[in-house]
């Protein structure tokens, strides 16, 4: 196995042996402390005139536009706008690049021939396609759908051809001895090796989504979060801390929406470790 | 543990797939025939674009001929200078920024568990911020013009290379800390010489991921709020209906990736010749 684990700590160490209930319990009160002096800072550096109140808001005015906006209608549904682009494009390129992935790792002469098209096509930056979905869609839900697919799918589907093709040889030498082939090779052998390489794939594909759904939604005009944003920037500094408050909003959406993705890949990650570490063990 | 480290665990490696059963890669030129043999589908990719865009009408799909035709044109070297230099300026001011930020914040937050520890739930927000997001906001504060975008830039970059420094110097042996520690070696020497090559190679995989983000900022700050740059040539180029400078322009952003992640590689290869080179004795024993 080429690649590297490091990173991920072991599931079930911490580092401060008896005492972690009072680490953790200070860490929270540093880490509180922290976002209150952040916070405070931002406010007097406002207030006081460091910064100009025509380009950037005082905190409290931003929290009182955030906790506003929460209680509108409106604002959940840009949320929903974002979340429907986000996910239908996410699931359309993760769908496509699995199966195309799979397809293309198994064959020597499909990985060799198609490679070089795959990286170049990854190379193209996916906000270089934005004004031919624009052409294509105008600013309609499927114009973000398919910039979000597009550019979720090169990166994962790279992802997903290693992953398949870093069967470990003993595995593969193993299974073809005991005969298992065709579709029962690929669900009990090939997919359990790559299953690790396709979790973080996925994980990175769901937040590089979130970035390509917003950037549709600034430059191509599509409902949602960016659009939202770019409409308070327009509207003068009077709607300053509404901006602000938008960008907490979608900071938020990324927090939840990256959590929920590290812990199923962690969920993955931590059968497939287990599995190994017994596997290197039985081999000392 | 709830450190902000984004597990970077299992990424397909960046250098070109050798064989991972140990075969022997032949000489050089067998290598070059094989990745010669190896462009077919692109060639024929090209080749049906060719010919199913030569009889095009379509302003927005034009013949592939004359959009190389333009490129010759444009592209070949005028545009360069006014459209692509000061992307590529403000990309490197930005990267640059960021990767000095990035390395140094993050050694210092290795260093200082407290200081790690309290940041990083704000750290780890702006690392999930989706940075577009921050363009009308940079806007407003810095204008129209070059400090927004070298402003973007740096603040996108900084937060996958600070991440993977900290967690690169995190994952150092304890064991090798121990030893130069015996060996009577000072703080800084330790930092210099034990942890930072330690953490190179994952140093690295935060300064490509940094790359990348980079050029999409590059682009996407251009086509928001500039006046010059390629982002705002393609844009522009869509809204005036002239399909054919717009192809030309995507052309020129798949070069520039291209190249700037060969470029990329090849340093890294450069960088981090040791750290390959003791991989493979690895895998060879």
């Amino acid at each position: 196995m080429a690649t590297t684990t490091r990173g991920v700590s072991a599931p079930g160490t911490s580092r401060g042996g008896g005492r972690w209930y009072t680490t953790r319990t200070t860490n929270l009160a540093a880490r509180l402390a922290l976002i209150a002096v952040l916070l405070g800072i931002w406010q007097l550096l406002v207030v006081g005139g460091a910064l100009n109140k025509d380009a950037f808001p005082t905190m409290s005015s931003t929290l009182a536009a955030l906790v506003d906006q929460i209680h509108t209608s409106a604002c959940w549904t840009t949320v929903a706008q974002t979340l429907e682009g986000w996910g239908v494009g996410v699931a359309l390129g993760c769908v496509a690049a699995i199966v195309l992935g799979s397809a293309i790792g198994l064959s020597r002469f499909a990985y060799r021939s198609t490679i070089p098209v795959i990286e170049f096509l990854k190379a193209v930056p996916v906000v270089a396609i934005l004004p031919i979905a624009i052409v294509e869609f105008g600013t309609r839900l499927s114009m973000k759908m398919v910039l979000v697919a597009f550019g979720v799918f090169f990166p994962l589907v790279i992802q997903v051809i290693y992953g398949v093709r870093s069967v470990d040889p003993t595995v593969a030498d193993t299974a073809t001895s005991l005969q298992v082939r065709g579709a029962r090779r690929f669900f009990v052998v090939v997919i359990p090796s790559a299953a690790p390489f396709i979790a973080t794939g996925v994980r990175i594909a769901a937040a590089t989504g979130l970035v390509i759904e917003i950037v549709a939604e600034l430059i191509g005009g599509g409902a949602g979060l960016g659009q939202r944003i770019l409409a308070a920037e327009n509207a003068g500094p009077s709607s300053l801390p509404v901006m602000y408050a938008f960008i907490l909003i979608t900071g938020l959406i990324g927090v939840t929406l990256t959590g929920i993705f590290t812990v199923a890949e962690r969920r993955t990650l931590r059968w497939h470790e287990s599995q190994r570490n017994i596997v290197s063990r039985g081999a000392s | 543990m709830t450190a902000p480290v984004t597990p970077q665990v299992k990424v397909a490696p960046s250098e070109p797939a050798t064989s991972s059963r140990g075969r022997r890669i032949g000489p050089r030129t067998t290598k070059a025939l094989i990745s010669l043999g190896s462009l077919w589908l692109f060639a024929l990719l090209v080749a049906l674009w060719w010919l199913g865009s030569n009889n095009s009408h379509s302003s927005f799909f034009p013949p592939l001929r004359l959009t190389l035709i333009r490129f010759r044109q444009l592209w070949l070297f005028a545009d360069v200078r006014t459209d692509l230099a000061p992307s590529l300026f403000h990309l490197a001011i930005g990267y640059a920024i960021a990767s000095v930020l990035g390395i140094a914040v993050g050694a210092l937050m290795w260093a200082l568990p407290l200081l790690r520890q309290a940041s990083s739930p704000v750290v780890y927000f702006l690392y999930v911020l989706p940075a577009p997001i921050l363009i009308p906001a940079v806007l407003v504060l810095f204008g129209i013009g070059a400090s927004m975008s070298v402003a973007i830039i740096s603040f996108a970059c900084v937060w996958p290379i600070l991440l993977n420094t900290l967690d690169g110097m995190r994952g150092t042996d304890q064991l090798k800390i121990d030893t130069a520690r015996s060996l009577g070696l000072s703080y800084w020497r330790r930092l210099w010489s034990v942890v930072l090559p330690g953490a190179s190679p994952q140093i690295v995989a935060g300064l490509r991921a940094g790359l990348q983000v980079g050029i999409i900022l590059m682009v996407v700050s251009e086509e928001v709020g500039s006046t010059q740059g390629i982002g705002f040539f393609i844009l522009q180029a869509q809204e005036n209906f002239a399909g054919t400078d717009m192809w030309t322009g995507i052309l020129v952003l798949g070069v520039v990736g291209t190249v700037l992640n060969v470029l990329f590689v090849a340093g890294e290869r450069f960088a981090l010749r040791w750290y390959y080179g003791s991989r493979a004795a690895a895998r060879e024993r």
